[in-house]
């Protein structure tokens, strides 16, 4: 604004008075500051109110160190006590086998779309189905690895097959912030390595992929974090078990999502309730220590300008 | 270069990680009676196996299970039994598909097909290499017609009112139909606020095949899993229990924990007997002992008689069953079913039900479901 008052126009008639702004510019400046403050704080409301609700009802069960190092193996829901553990690394043990499935498969896949298939026909198909897998929701996917895991080929339901339908999930949205990222790697990088006689995949491996490496860690803790709330594959791929049960290839397994479903219609029970909000909890924590870890691998891995 | 950050990054992930899992090497909680020795020595008799059970079905009986599962593990450690309260209908295809070693169910394994399939049953006895399944009644779930009506702690209904309540043909509480079971007391003016399971549930079923053997004509709809009657629907019994505890004037049926853990007013039975009876385990029990079994041998499942006009019998009772393999699954998996079972069907594990809320099975036939669980092999 002061820029405008100092480089006064020369105007020939009348002088313009710019020493404030008009009445109407005035008003749609406050309506707009209004209306954009009012959008903020409306979608920020739920925000807090949730995460108030969940902080204030389930923090207590957290402080104890039985939480965090015990089972729920022999606590019904009339009796407090027990932990989290079986849960938690249930939840972590399927994020990591997804994850270790979903991130090579994404990242290649990402690779050959914006390095090797450019603008082929190929590369736009696959681009498109991967579009249409990101809208599959978490059911249909959960059931198809059903169909083939249980239907057809007769196994029982364990923890590695939901690993299987998470990772259906995940591929797509891994896939597609990779693939933005090493979009956005300048053209004139690339270039330049090549002219100085470095094969093709020396450049995408020593060049491009560093330079895109901060944006494609924080895609897969984001694809992470999505896979490790998604409810259906655990009930439909999977029994809960209220006992630890590392094992993803034998047997029921406990995860956060479950514990919260298992005791949700006891919430007349102050220690069911209690742990219900506690589960959610530990689920809200979880994701969040992977989004810091994400921005510490994002800060540490970024390419130092020098 | 960028195999050095990639190394850095990877030991920075695998150490948070690795942080996450090993800062407590997880452990079972002790259990909360202090007689049992937390190194379980001596709990290791010979009639305790080791492994695992995995368990699905009805979530009728979840409390009760989790109760004696408990229970159980505290003089046999070594056995882990994980059940899965998806619902019956669930239980008894997860068992036939040999998803899970025994099923939960409201309901014994049909024996006729529907649609040209496989009956239930044929279905089990293939699951359990030929040899037939058992349901063994081992839960008995009160059913509550439990309410929410301010200054009446007291309320007796009939099969006919009750049935004229939910079929919605009475519709206020001073109804003279009302009225004339509860002399003495004055009742409000206000309209009945009905709920009902929106879900399809062993619940409803129960109820609904009362109200058609009790209600007489005022009943209109068929016995089903489905609510045909009036009302509001609430998912699940912990939502129409929550629905009445909200709702002043309101009524619905509910397993019985849910109405004493919610401090719902249980309306008591006039069952045609001359007094009106009061739910508790031992009315709730007596209404079973006077079922009739409905299959033979060792098959145990029971044809409850809804109409008994038995002096002390409260009638609006539910059987869930446990449907476990006669013969034929793996040596290990039978020990582990067999002894969990015998523990279930023991004094101690039915003990264990009455402060839940639900019944103890009467004797006679707890001594034959016993008598059943032996004969597994």
């Amino acid at each position: 604004m002061t820029a405008i008052v100092e480089n006064k126009p020369a105007y020939d008639g009348k002088e313009l008075d710019l020493s404030g702004k008009s009445g109407a510019r005035a008003f749609k400046n406050v309506l707009a500051t209004v209306l954009i403050v009012a959008a903020f704080v409306i979608a920020l409301i739920p925000l807090i109110w949730i995460l108030w609700t969940v902080v204030s009802k389930g923090y207590h069960l957290l402080l104890s160190a039985d939480w965090w190092s015990q089972s729920q193996r022999g606590v019904t829901v009339r009796r407090e006590g027990g932990g989290a553990y079986h849960a938690i690394m249930g939840t972590l043990i399927m994020a990591l086998i997804t994850a270790v499935i979903a991130v090579p498969i994404a990242v290649l896949g990402a690779v050959y779309l914006v390095e090797y298939g450019k603008g082929t026909k190929a590369a736009r198909a696959v681009s498109f189905m991967v579009d249409i897998l990101t809208g599959v929701p978490s059911i249909v996917a959960a059931l198809f690895i059903y169909a083939v895991w249980i239907t057809i080929f007769g196994f029982n339901r364990v923890g590695f097959a939901v690993s299987l339908a998470l990772v259906l999930l995940m591929l797509p949205v891994v896939l597609r912030s990779t693939e933005e990222m090493l979009k956005l790697v300048p053209d004139e990088l690339r270039e330049a390595s090549y002219a100085l006689g470095v094969p093709k995949w020396k450049t995408i491996l020593k060049v491009v992929v560093p330079t895109a490496f901060g944006g494609i860690v924080t895609g897969v803790m984001l694809g992470l974090a999505r896979v490790m709330g998604e409810t259906a594959p655990l009930l439909i791929l999977v029994g809960y078990s209220k006992n630890i049960n590392l094992n993803p290839f034998d047997g029921f397994m406990g995860a956060l999502p479950t514990m919260i479903n298992q005791d949700r219609t006891e919430l007349a029970l102050q220690p069911a309730a209690d742990r219900v909000w506690s589960a959610a909890l530990t689920l809200i924590l979880l994701v969040l220590a992977l989004n810091l870890l994400a921005r510490l691998v994002a800060r540490f891995s970024t390419i130092k300008s020098k | 270069m960028f195999v050095n950050r990639l190394v850095r990054v990877g030991s920075v992930a695998v150490a948070s990680l690795g942080v996450l899992a090993l800062s407590a090497c997880g452990s079972d909680p002790e259990p909360s009676g202090s007689s049992s020795p937390s190194t379980g020595s001596s709990s290791t008799g010979a009639e305790c196996p080791q492994g695992t059970l995995n368990a699905e079905g009805s979530s009728a009986q979840k409390n009760a299970i989790e109760e004696v599962i408990s229970k159980y593990n505290e003089s046999c450690d070594k056995v882990t039994v994980n059940y899965n309260p998806t619902g019956s209908g669930a239980g008894i295809k997860q068992f036939n598909n040999g998803q899970v070693d025994f099923a939960g169910s409201d309901s014994a394994l049909k024996t006729e097909a529907k649609d040209g399939g496989e009956s239930e049953a044929a279905q089990a006895a293939k699951r359990c290499a030929t040899n037939p399944a058992l349901n063994l009644p081992m839960v008995i779930g009160p059913v509550a017609i439990a309410y929410n009506v301010d200054g009446l702690p007291k309320l007796v209904l009939d099969g006919a009112t009750a049935a004229q309540i939910f079929q919605g043909t009475v519709k206020t509480w001073n109804d003279p139909a009302i009225a004339k079971l509860n002399a003495g007391v004055t009742l409000p003016s206000a309209p009945i606020s009905v709920f009902f399971r929106s879900d399809e549930s062993g619940t409803t079923e129960n109820f609904t095949k009362y109200l058609k053997a009790a209600g007489g004509a005022a009943w209109k709809g068929e016995p089903a899993k489905k609510w045909t009657g009036t009302g509001a629907g609430k998912e699940k019994s912990a939502g129409v229990a929550e629905g009445v505890k909200s709702t002043k004037n309101s009524i619905t049926y509910v397993e019985w924990s849910y109405a004493v853990d919610n401090k719902l007013g249980v309306a008591q039975i006039d069952n045609g007997s001359g007094a009106p009876v009061e739910l508790t385990a031992e009315t709730a029990g007596k209404a079973l002992a006077a079922a009739k079994p409905a299959g033979t041998g060792s098959d145990l499942s029971m044809k409850l008689d809804y109409a008994t006009k038995e002096a002390g019998a409260y009638p609006i009772i539910l059987v869930t069953y446990e449907i476990a393999c006669s013969k034929g699954l793996p040596a290990e998996k039978t020990a582990l079913v067999k002894s969990f079972l015998t523990y279930f069907a023991g004094k101690d594990g039915q003990g264990a039900l009455t402060e839940l809320n639900y019944a103890p099975l009467p004797e006679e036939i707890r001594t034959k479901v016993d008598a059943a669980i032996q004969t597994i092999s």
